[in-house]
This record gives structure tokens, C-alpha cells and sequence, in this order.
């Protein structure tokens, strides 16, 4: 494949995953979790305040890039703040991370990139956490950024891809607390490779030929990008040391995980197929398929030819002593099983927790489409599989479609997890459309009497409201007399409605599956909205 | 003595106010009434119902409903009548799961209309005193479907003769005029209309999407009726 052909189907890739990843990003209800990170950074952007809790919320990266897209809409206050704008952040980085995927273009072939970006662009997963405010995307785009600039160490040895890798280490610390885990797994790929490429060929254990002035660079560089995200940009050097502190809570969750506790095969099961009821079939059963065949292949004798004829360069992850055989495919393949091994073992699993894995099985699934082209060496049979991955790859973003613009809020879709009701727009309408006939306004009380779990994402809707309290038990909310709105869940409605009788008007609203919430209006205020027509 | 006294007491006392029961029953309940004999299908969701005490919310008690009297010969009228819907193409299933007798509330048994204000409608081919109507529009989740309104009429296109039997549209979304009953939280149980002898051939039932999504949903719609008078 010439460089022209290349670099145009490269950008039709990149076309397709913005076309998947732009448009209307605010369909979706606010999930629990991207409310409380809205929230979050509403305090960054209106006071300049940050500092890094050691107990949830993950790493500050999200928030500090959030606010050149808030800034370049406008946006300087909570209130004015919007899902599509905060969205935003992470569909850029989600396409970012197939411009990424050119740092392994002498690993893996032009081909085998191609084909990988054709994947991330279209993998429902991929898409569907990519118009999610939450740090998983960017994480993934730290993570590629950080295999592509070790690679190119490993090819390049220099200084300036010693201090790209320890950014992009820096970066992945600085977002998720799970990066852990992937340092662990590229150090133990790392190894395996090595030990491997020793028991069947050279018979000895190579060493990367990166010199020890980058390894320290490197390291350099990602403590530098830690510390300069964890301190707040050094108002809070604490924040550092917060950030090491924190594991021992994150290992304490990641134990014991609650409601977010799955079997060890939950990830595999949910990406090979899933059904609920009467909804639609799920599968990226393809993407698994051929990581399959990828990985196989990395294995192959004939890696040497076929890398030859699409790179026209041999790979030096390792030293030159080495092999003539690819390492890098198999360098990918043993992080993959590793980090999959990893997140799979970790009781606590959430849908989106499985991206930073499943880029190293898509990695391997664009090497496994590429060496199904090279293995065919029949016209016919290249058309044939060339058909079937054609239609396999329109099933894909047919999901992708389904699953970001139609099954976006709904619990039949595996990726739309604990998913906020699409009914919490008709409450927050609600409020609207009474506020707009309070005498107060938007300064009209508000008081919320739900448990932990059912509050978010109500401060989110609620956000233009000046006056508006939060309670866990209704005893501590103090008074009702007089409170034009009341919100409740279940439980503490159970216990309010014999207090508030029939002063007040009730109404049932949806925040998630099987979770309810009442809206108490004050009836006077109530039959003066109704008789002004208003809804 | 005094132990043998009290217990003889309390025992009287007991077989008096059994008896007095038994009475008040028999007399409150009309001698042309039966109870009705419902068929439920297994509950579907686990959780606490909570008894949310307001003027216009169901009170769910998590306990099964109590007896409902109804003229003796009344029967279930609308197993396989035809039903018409306002959707014409429902999104999942067909409007004769409305009528067909599975009330089970697994995917599968029921019909999806799409989203926004829509109705079905029985047509019980002929007339009858209306007795009761049972609706269950999806009891899988705890879930409450809004602007609930049920008409009967002998006209098939609800022009004229409408009666409303039950309306808990409370800010008159529909149009239809703000209704006085409760909203409610589905359960297998399915809500029991009162429909007092209501003479129709048609009954319509609307709603108007869902706490989890703005589509409509029926399992079942059960009418129990006598011929009309």
C-alpha cells in the first residue's frame, strides 16, 4: 500500500469515527457518574479550584482539559455549562486515539493500522465511552500514546521519545488510578517477549536497546506530569502524595465491589454477545475473532516476510542480536492477555472498564484482518474475505448507531450501565416550567431528600438553581412549610407524604431502572400552574 | 379458678367477635355479588414496594389486593377480541398480546406502541354490563406509566357515549380532561378498574409513556363483564 492510498483511507477512518463521535452529544441523559465529574469541574472552572480527592473521582486530567472546550464555548460558569460541551472532551480524545494508532505503523504495518483505526472507529464500546464525561477515553489515548512512544524508543532511541513516553506514563497516572495496572502489564509483555524471543531464537535473553539516560528522562518526565496535575499546577503539592495514599482505598473497592461485582468472564461475555430480552443482539464478536487470529499470528513463522513487504523496515523493540522475527506483535499480545487477565480478575467491573484492554485486542484484531490479506493469496478468496469483513464492519457501526442514537438510555443496551432515565429531562422540564411561575424564580427553594445513590445526577439538572439543599434523611432537612418543591426518593417519600398530606402534589419520575423518584409540589403553587396552562 | 375464668373470657370474646365478622360480612357484601377470581401471573421484580402515603400516589402495600365483588356471572369477555391500537405498527410484539391470556411479564408477552399519548382498544362484540377491567401494562420493573386513562363507549370511534371509567392524567397532558386517580407503581397484581356495570362494547385504554422510557407498553387487558341488561 503507497503512502498516498494510505493517507487518505486513513482519513476516511478518522472521518467515520468523528461522524460516530460528534454528533448530538447531549441525547444521552446525564449517567450518575458524569454529573458528579460535571459538578467537579464547575468548581474548577468558576473558582479555579482543584484539589485531588484521594477517595473517589480519579485523576485531574479530565477536568484541566476540559477547560479549553468550556473556555472556546464560552462557558465560565456551572450553569451555563452543557452536556454536548463537556462531551466534547472525550470524543476528541476518542478519535485522537486512531491518529495514535500511526505511531505503530512500522510494527505492524500500514495495513494492520488501517485496519485497527477501521475498528476503533466503529466498535460500539469504543463509541459509545467515547460521548461519556468520564476519564476512561482519555485514558485509552494516554495509554496508546504511551505503547506508540515506547515503541518508537525502543525503534528511535532519543531523547524526544523518551520524554513523549514519560508524558504520555505521566498522563495515564494522572488520569485513572488503574493505570497501575497497565504499567504492570507492559513491564510483564515486556518480559515475555523477551524471555520468548530467547527459548525460540537467539537463545539468549535480549535487552531493549534504550540507553539509561532515557530511561531516567522517561521517568523523569512522567513524575514531572504527575506532579504538575496532582499538585493543581502547584497550588496543592500534597495532591501528589494523595494520589499514592489513594490505592489503598482503590484496592479496597476493587475487592469489594458491591453492586459492581461480575463473574470473571463478564468483559469477554459482554463484548462476544449479549442479549436482553426482546432488545437487540450485541456482538463485537469480530474484533474478538480476529484479535484471535492476530495474536495467532504474531506467532507465525512468516512474520519476517510479511513484515518486510508492508513495513520494508525490520522492528529493533529489542536488540538487533534478537530475532529477525516480529517482536512488537508479540509484545501486544502478551499485554493483552495480561491486562484482560488483570481487569478480569478485579471483582469490581464496570462496562467502560474494559477499554483500556480492549485496545491492545483491537491492536491485535487490525494485525489479525491485515495477515488474513497476506495469508490469501487467491484473488477470489482476498474478494471473498474482503465481503465478509465488509459486512462484519458494517454490522459494527450499525451497533454503534444503534447504540449511541436510538438504545442510548436504555438498559437493553450492555454499554448503557445503571443509565439514567431519560424521564429525569421531564422532571428537570418540570422544575423549569414552575420555577418560571415562582415568584423567586430560579432562587425558588428546592429541597432533595434521596439517599447517596439516588441523588446524582440531580445536582447536574439542578444546577441553575441558587437555593437548593441536599439531605440523606428528612428529620435533618429541616422544615416543609412553605417549600414550593420537594424531591424524594422511595424511601424518604414513604416517610414525607403522612407529613406533607395533602399539601402537596406528587409526582413520579424515573431515574434509573427500578429506582423512582417523587417530585412534592405545593398544591397552591400547583393549581396556580395548572390554571397558567403551563407544563 | 381465676386463670380458668380469664381464659374462658378471652376465648368468648374471641368466638363472639368471629361471629359478629362473619355477620357484618354476609350483610355488607349484596347476595348478587361473587368475588372475583383473577388469575396473576409471578411477580417479576424483587425489591421492597414502597407505601408512599400522598393523595395522589397508589399506596403499595407489598401485600396482594383484596377481594373485588362483581355481579354473579360475570365473566372474562375479552380473551381473543380483537384490538385495535393507535399505532398501527407496534415497535415489538402485536396488539393481540393485549387479549391473547399470557400475562407473564417476560419479554415476549408484550406489545410496545411508540412513544408519546397512544391507546388500545377492545372491541368486546356486543354489548355488556362492564364489571371490572384489569390492566398490566409491564410488571418485569418497578415502573409507572403515566396519564393512565380508560374509556368505554359503544361507539368504536369514541365520539359519543364515552364514559371515563379511570383517569390519573393530572395535569390533563391528554387533553382528555385532568384526572382524580392515583398514579401507580406496576406490579403483577395489574390495576383493577372498577368499570360499575358500565354498559359499552369498546374499552380504550391510553398512556402516555413511562417512568423508564416514552414508549407504551401492554401485557394484558382482561374485561369481566355480564351480558347487558
Amino acid at each position: 500500500m503507497n503512502k498516498t492510498a494510505f493517507r487518505g483511507l486513513f482519513l476516511l477512518v478518522l472521518a467515520g469515527a468523528l461522524l460516530l463521535r460528534l454528533p448530538r452529544l447531549g441525547l444521552r441523559p446525564m449517567h450518575h457518574d458524569e454529573a458528579n465529574q460535571a459538578v467537579k469541574f464547575g468548581t474548577l472552572l468558576e473558582k479555579g479550584e482543584y484539589r485531588y480527592d484521594k477517595t473517589e473521582h480519579h485523576g485531574p486530567s479530565l477536568y484541566y482539559l476540559t477547560l479549553p472546550v468550556a473556555w472556546a464555548f464560552s462557558k465560565h460558569t456551572l450553569a451555563s455549562l452543557d452536556e454536548t460541551t463537556l462531551r466534547l472532551v472525550p470524543a476528541i480524545f476518542g478519535a485522537g486515539i486512531i491518529l495514535l494508532l500511526l505511531f505503530f505503523g512500522n510494527g505492524m504495518g500500514r495495513p494492520a493500522v488501517l485496519f485497527s483505526g477501521l475498528l476503533a472507529a466503529l466498535s460500539p464500546a469504543a463509541t459509545y465511552f467515547s460521548r461519556f464525561y468520564i476519564q476512561e477515553t482519555l485514558f485509552v489515548f494516554f495509554i496508546v500514546g504511551f505503547l506508540g512512544s515506547l515503541w518508537r524508543l525502543a525503534e528511535h532511541p532519543s531523547t524526544g521519545w523518551a520524554l513523549a513516553s514519560g508524558f504520555f506514563a505521566g498522563m495515564m497516572y494522572a488520569t485513572k488510578e488503574t493505570s497501575v495496572i497497565i504499567f504492570a502489564a507492559v513491564g510483564g509483555a515486556i518480559v515475555l517477549t523477551m524471555i520468548f524471543q530467547k527459548i525460540t531464537i537467539s537463545g539468549k535473553v535480549p535487552l531493549p536497546k534504550i540507553r539509561m539516560i532515557h530511561v531516567l528522562w522517561g521517568l523523569a518526565a512522567a513524575a514531572v506530569t504527575a506532579f504538575v496535575f496532582f499538585s493543581s499546577f502547584f497550588k496543592n503539592p500534597k495532591g501528589i502524595l494523595d494520589s499514592i495514599v489513594a490505592f489503598k482505598g482503590y484496592f479496597e473497592k476493587g475487592g469489594s465491589a458491591g453492586f459492581h461485582a461480575h463473574p470473571l468472564l463478564y468483559y469477554l461475555t459482554l463484548l462476544a454477545y449479549s442479549k436482553s430480552g426482546a432488545g437487540p443482539a450485541w456482538s463485537e464478536a469480530l474484533i474478538l475473532g480476529l484479535a484471535i487470529i492476530g495474536g495467532a499470528a504474531a506467532f507465525q513463522k512468516k512474520d519476517r516476510r510479511l513484515l518486510k513487504r508492508n513495513t520494508g523496515r525490520a522492528e529493533k523493540l529489542f536488540s538487533s542480536a534478537t530475532s529477525a522475527e516480529s517482536s512488537f506483535p508479540k509484545f501486544i499480545f502478551f499485554f493483552t492477555v495480561l491486562a484482560t487477565a488483570a481487569f478480569s480478575f478485579l471483582p469490581y467491573k464496570t462496562p467502560w472498564n474494559l477499554l483500556p484492554f480492549y485496545t491492545g485486542i483491537i491492536l491485535l484484531a487490525g494485525m489479525g484482518a491485515a495477515f488474513i490479506f497476506q495469508f490469501l493469496r487467491k484473488d477470489y478468496l482476498k474478494v471473498i474475505a474482503g465481503l465478509l469483513l465488509a459486512a462484519g464492519l458494517f454490522h459494527l457501526g450499525w451497533q454503534s448507531f444503534r447504540a449511541n442514537f436510538q438504545f442510548y438510555a436504555d438498559p437493553r443496551n450492555p454499554y448503557a450501565y445503571a443509565e439514567t432515565s431519560p424521564d429525569i429531562l421531564k422532571l428537570a422540564k418540570r422544575i423549569d416550567g414552575l420555577a418560571a411561575l415562582h415568584p423567586e424564580g430560579r432562587r425558588m427553594l428546592i429541597k432533595v431528600v434521596c439517599g447517596l445513590d439516588q441523588t446524582w445526577p440531580l445536582p447536574w439538572y439542578l444546577r441553575s438553581f441558587d437555593r437548593v439543599g441536599y439531605w440523606q434523611d428528612w428529620p435533618t432537612a429541616g422544615g416543609f412549610e412553605r417549600v414550593p418543591l420537594i424531591i424524594a426518593d422511595q424511601d424518604q417519600a414513604e416517610k414525607l407524604g403522612p407529613l406533607l398530606q395533602d399539601k402537596y402534589q406528587a409526582e413520579y419520575y424515573g431515574l434509573r431502572p427500578d429506582v423512582l423518584l417523587v417530585l412534592f409540589i405545593d398544591r397552591g403553587f400547583w393549581e396556580k400552574y395548572l390554571l397558567d396552562g403551563k407544563k | 379458678m381465676i386463670k380458668k375464668a380469664v381464659i374462658y373470657t378471652f376465648a368468648s370474646v374471641f368466638c363472639l367477635v368471629a361471629v359478629l365478622s362473619v355477620v357484618a360480612q354476609s350483610q355488607t357484601q349484596d347476595p348478587n355479588k361473587e368475588e372475583l377470581k383473577l388469575q396473576l401471573p409471578k411477580p417479576m421484580f424483587i425489591g421492597t414496594p414502597r407505601n408512599i402515603k400522598t393523595p395522589n400516589l397508589e399506596i403499595v402495600t407489598g401485600k396482594p389486593r383484596g377481594p373485588f365483588f362483581v355481579p354473579k356471572g360475570t365473566k372474562l369477555i375479552s380473551l381473543r377480541r380483537p384490538v385495535t391500537a393507535s399505532d398501527r405498527q407496534p415497535v415489538i410484539g402485536e396488539t393481540g398480546f393485549v387479549t391473547d391470556g399470557e400475562k407473564s411479564g417476560e419479554d415476549g408477552y408484550f406489545v410496545e406502541l411508540g412513544p408519546g399519548m397512544q391507546w388500545v382498544q377492545i372491541d368486546l362484540q356486543g354489548e355488556y354490563d362492564l364489571s371490572a377491567i384489569l390492566v398490566w401494562h409491564y410488571h418485569a420493573q418497578a415502573r409507572v406509566y403515566r396519564d393512565v386513562i380508560v374509556r368505554v363507549s359503544d361507539d368504536k370511534d369514541f365520539m359519543k357515549s364515552v364514559t371515563t371509567i379511570f383517569n390519573n392524567d393530572h395535569d390533563n397532558t391528554s387533553g382528555l380532561g385532568i384526572g382524580k386517580d392515583k398514579e401507580y407503581i406496576e406490579t403483577n397484581e395489574g390495576r383493577l378498574v372498577d368499570s360499575r356495570g358500565t354498559k359499552a362494547r369498546y374499552v380504550r385504554l391510553y398512556s402516555n409513556g413511562n417512568t423508564s422510557n416514552d414508549m407504551n407498553h401492554y401485557v394484558e387487558v382482561e374485561v369481566y363483564a355480564t351480558p347487558a341488561k
